[in-house]
């Protein structure tokens, strides 16, 4: 039953920002480099290059030693634009044995398994910020401590509710404000949630305590994921090779790589994950612990401690009422080891450990600025996980501002080094304990209840029952159940809210069958309560906890039930609730835990792209990444083999997908990502080969037409050398340019429009020859060349589309970013 | 509704093309298609050949039913013995089709879109053929193109038994295109 999806689409914070994401992407009528110049001069400086190193090839370009946190070298070195020759081919040499496909299943199961992490909020006293932001850092505790966090070093031990024991490599917390993703990152929609009147000192405490405000680190907005990720495409572009000489050797490393996810998309996948906004019906993003900081610095600390610990608890730190407050809370004294007697903070924090308990740190900071001339000192390395718009917001200020230098702050290695122990320690000595206590306890007490056969029925018997249920019963939401459907949410003491967060533990956790088992208990009961929220996301969660658990290997262990889940999820998210970052980020894990079991399930991964794709839930950009995705998912899906040969293989649709890819890169102007989809459309297609190449005369000449396109395009649009600043390009001449050719073409008959065009424009090239010097902003001065008529192909260089461009106006708006790049 | 006929041959190479519309209700019998579609529908029907060599292993039948579609194209195929597909492309809504362009308008109206094309006779889209277009997918869709196939593959015997044609040639007899055209009229 495909619901109807005009309005429940577009959420109200979407709808006014789909149209300004939409608009600028179009760019009516004005020639390609106008668009780039009106935006302010990119220097490409140094800073700049960081910034994008997680799609460019060089991930380790940013200098930082092991805990850069960028995307795994291996991966990131095949793809992505070539940014310096040598260094590229040496790192692509040295990549491993295990095949690309491998490589690229793990490296995005990975980011999903890493994606579920427990956040850790930071609440710091006045005079720890002051001494962090004397050291330099701007952003208080919270900067110095976001990096370190993401990947514990280390092992890190987790023993699973049966008892096992496992270790992971790459475990990792996410350090947040204590605000962080309560509100949208929009600035035009923030609603304050509660405390609107405190918010104006609210806000001015949160700007002296956080560089950022809070509203930047929240994630969930995908116009913001699509503005980040085509600031980034746009990059590549620009950085992209600039001479023949450099395709040629880019080309070799290509045919491998089909199944390797393109850097952009998992940028993309990344950045729809990081700053998981915070939301009744999921605790992902609830805090798991807090770190309450006070430094050496401070004149009563006990004191403080405790007004901290206050603030959290009732005052204006507090979270919202369905927060489940009773996290684990961890203290940590900053100690100042340029300027404070550390005999002194060693007996108070012998106090702290008495008065607080166990869970104490004494963190050793140096308070003087690093410089990075300074011995020892290290830059401080970039998040992994931040979210779009504080990417943006970095990207922004970084094009603008003045000076060329890195700004990024150093650190010195022995802070380096005290924090990582301290993560270390907080992370396997208290808070991963803390959650398999807490586990074990409400799986003892709620969860364990609701299994076997009576605890199917009391699910019933709460319905059936007036007086039902274990608590009090809330009125408001049906006989026994404990949903307030009038504010939407169930108080975190509520059974199913334990048990959600219970199973969201799970999953932090990496007990993927526990939170499995879990949410199918949950599924039925929210669905009894008609909360939908809370049943389409205990609906998504089950889905991924059911792919997650199967490891990548068992072939089909109860693939069944995904496509309910995924399904359910889909619909309540659209139509029920009017989610659509949920819908999309239900589906892109679902498509890509299901990509990786192979087999049959891509086919399943594809169909659901399709449905994304179709139902417009993502963006341009989006769009065609999700293409070049599906294209990839009918490469590796390869036939049975079994009665007549290759029944199963899906190298045509692959070849479909990767030409509409390709098609969809040129209008969106980024020509290197459309030479690589162009190449494997040629590829799977043999284009080239005479004897068993394509038979259909449409085909083949939209694919050279397509192949001309990207030539001649490929020092084109988006590749900034000074020359092109200082073209100027007259848009007038070529829209009436593309009328004459418009009414020749059509006395031509509709047979084949390339054929069509090829006829017009020798004609009309006589008697336009200056003007069309100009539309073609070719900095390498090709356009003579191309109008001498010296290969038979390039007079079709007109847009294969240009025919379109008969009917209306606005369809020729659309169609001449496409244009200008032919021309 | 507009159609597209591609009969293949056996290396993937097409032996006859034909676009029409429909002719019921009001239907002029000329297919609606845009411009792009000139390549686009052969894109298409050359991607469900994939699934035609699935599905050939499954199906009993002859007839193979509908077994793709892509937005709002749905193609159906007809095998022969000799392993010659007749593919039909129907398309409902031609000027919805967005291939691979971002859909800037909701995927769900289909009398505007992206572009809002006003050629001649598009507004005719969603009256003529209505019965199947209403609903490409029902069973009595697969009926009158199961019944439009059948008289298809009957003249295509006539002309494979011409002693001058060979395996895989294109056919060019003008006689077979009006017999296609004609059953196309008929029960399309």
């Amino acid at each position: 039953m495909p619901p109807t999806l005009d309005d429940p689409l577009q959420s109200p914070q979407e709808s006014d920002s789909e149209q300004p994401v939409a608009v600028r992407k179009t760019r009516h009528g004005k020639s390609p480099l106008d668009s780039v110049a009106s935006l302010p001069y990119r220097r490409s400086n140094a800073s700049l290059s960081t910034l994008f190193a997680s799609t460019t090839s060089l991930p380790l370009q940013s200098g930082t030693p092991s805990e850069s946190g960028t995307v795994t070298p291996t991966a990131g070195a095949i793809n992505g634009s070539v940014f310096s020759p040598g260094a590229s081919s040496a790192l692509r040499s040295s990549s491993p044995a295990p095949s690309a496909q491998s490589v690229a299943n793990s490296e995005t199961r990975d980011i999903i398994q890493r994606a579920f992490s427990p956040h850790v909020s930071i609440l710091a006293s006045q005079d720890t910020e002051e001494l962090v932001r004397h050291k330099g850092i701007h952003g208080g505790l919270l900067e110095i401590l976001r990096p370190f966090g993401e990947r514990v070093q280390g092992k890190v031990t987790i023993r699973d509710s049966s008892g096992v024991s496992r270790s992971w490599e790459d475990y990792g917390i996410r350090f947040t404000g204590v605000r962080d993703g309560l509100e949208s990152p929009r600035l035009s929609d923030r609603k304050s949630t509660d405390s609107g009147g405190s918010s104006a000192r609210n806000g001015q405490r949160t700007s002296m305590v956080d560089y950022k405000p809070a509203r930047l680190r929240s994630g969930g907005d995908v116009p913001l994921v699509e503005e980040l990720v085509e600031r980034h495409l746009t990059f590549a572009e620009e950085q992209s090779g600039p001479v023949d000489a450099d395709y040629l050797t880019h080309i070799d490393g290509q045919p491998t790589d089909a199944r390797v996810p393109s850097p952009f998309y998992t940028l993309y996948l990344r950045r729809l994950l990081s700053g998981l906004p915070m939301v009744p019906s999921e605790t992902f993003s609830h805090p798991v612990a807090s770190v309450i900081a006070i430094s050496s610095r401070s004149a009563n600390p006990i004191e403080e401690l405790r007004n901290l610990f206050h603030s959290s608890n009732q005052g204006e730190h507090r979270l919202p009422q369905w927060v489940h407050n009773e996290f684990l809370r961890y203290y940590v004294l900053v100690h100042d080891e340029d300027f404070d007697d550390i005999t002194k903070s060693m007996s108070l924090f012998d106090q702290m450990k008495r008065h607080f308990g166990l869970h104490c740190h004494l963190l050793r900071l140096r308070s003087t600025q690093c410089l990075p001339s300074d011995d020892g000192a290290v830059k401080l390395p970039q998040c992994e996980w931040t979210a779009a718009a504080e990417e943006l917001a970095e990207i922004v200020r970084r094009e603008t501002s003045e000076d060329d230098d890195n700004t990024t702050p150093c650190i010195f290695e022995t802070d380096a080094n005290a924090i990582r122990a301290f993560v270390r320690e907080m992370v396997t000595q208290s808070i991963v304990p803390s959650m398999e206590r807490a586990s074990a306890t409400w799986n003892d007490q709620v969860a364990s209840r609701r299994r076997g056969l009576s605890g199917r029925f009391m699910s019933l018997s709460k319905r059936f029952t007036p007086f039902g249920g274990r608590n009090a019963s809330v009125p408001l939401g049906g006989a026994g159940s404990n949903y307030d459907s009038l504010q939407g949410f169930y108080r975190p003491d509520a059974p199913e809210a334990v048990m959600r967060k219970l199973a969201d533990y799970g999953m932090m956790l990496r007990d993927y069958k526990l939170a499995q088992g879990t949410y199918e208990i949950l599924c039925q009961d929210f669905k009894n309560d008609k909360a939908w929220r809370y049943y389409a996301g205990a609906n998504e969660t089950a889905a991924v906890s059911s792919l997650l658990a199967v490891s990548a290997v068992s072939p089909r262990v109860r693939v069944e039930g995904i496509d309910q889940y995924l399904e359910t999820a889909y619909y309540s998210y659209i139509t029920r609730v009017g989610a659509p970052y949920s819908a999309l980020r239900t589906l892109m894990l679902g498509i890509e835990l299901l990509r990786i079991r192979g087999g049959a399930s891509l086919d399943d991964a594809a169909r659901w792209s399709t449905r994304v794709l179709d139902d417009r839930l993502v963006g341009p950009v989006g769009h065609v990444l999700f293409m070049e995705r599906i294209a990839s998912c009918f490469t590796e899906r390869k036939g049975v083999g079994g009665v007549g040969g290759s029944s199963g293989d899906r190298t045509r649709k692959a070849a479909f997908w990767y030409m509409l890819a390709a098609d969809a890169w040129l209008r969106l102007e980024k020509t290197s990502q459309a030479e690589k989809c162009l190449h494997e459309a040629a590829r799977l297609y043999r284009l080239d080969d005479g004897e068993m190449g394509l038979r259909f005369d449409g085909m083949r000449d939209f694919l050279r037409a397509l192949r001309h396109a990207v030539k001649v395009n490929r020092n084109g649009p988006q590749h900034l050398d000074g020359v092109d600043l200082l073209a100027d390009d007259d848009d007038d001449d070529e829209r009436t340019l593309v009328e004459p050719l418009q009414e020749e073409s059509e006395q031509l008959g509709p047979r084949s429009p390339v054929f069509g065009h090829r006829k017009s424009l020798s004609i009309a090239a006589a008697a336009h020859p200056a003007p069309l010097q100009t539309q073609f902003a070719d900095p390498l001065g090709a356009v003579p060349n191309a109008y001498e008529g010296t290969d038979d192909v390039v007079p079709a260089m007109l847009s294969p589309h240009g025919v379109d461009a008969a009917s209306s106006t606005p369809v020729v708006e659309r169609k001449d970013p496409r244009d200008d790049g032919f021309e | 509704m507009s159609y597209h006929l591609s009969i293949i041959g056996t290396l993937d190479n097409p032996l006859f093309e034909l676009s029409f519309g429909s002719s019921k209700q009001g239907g002029d019998g000329v297919a609606k298609f845009r411009p792009e579609a000139l390549y686009m529908n052969q894109f298409l029907v050359h991607a469900a050949l994939d699934l035609v060599e699935e599905v050939q292993w499954v199906s009993k039948d002859l007839y193979l039913k509908r077994i793709d579609s892509h937005q709002n194209n749905h193609i159906h195929c007809f095998l022969t013995g000799g392993n010659v597909k007749f593919m039909l492309l129907m398309n409902p809504d031609p000027q919805a089709t967005t291939y691979s362009a971002y859909p800037t308008t909701p995927a769900s109206r289909p009398g505007t879109q992206a572009g809002g094309r006003q050629s001649g006779g598009a507004t005719g889209t969603t009256g003529a053929g209505g019965m199947l277009a209403a609903n490409p997918t029902s069973q009595g869709t697969e009926e009158a193109v199961r019944a439009f196939m059948n008289e298809v593959y009957e003249t295509w015997l006539k002309c494979i038994m011409n002693p001058f044609y060979t395996a895989n040639q294109v056919v060019t007899s003008p006689v077979f295109r009006s017999r296609v055209l004609a059953a196309g009229r008929k029960y399309l």
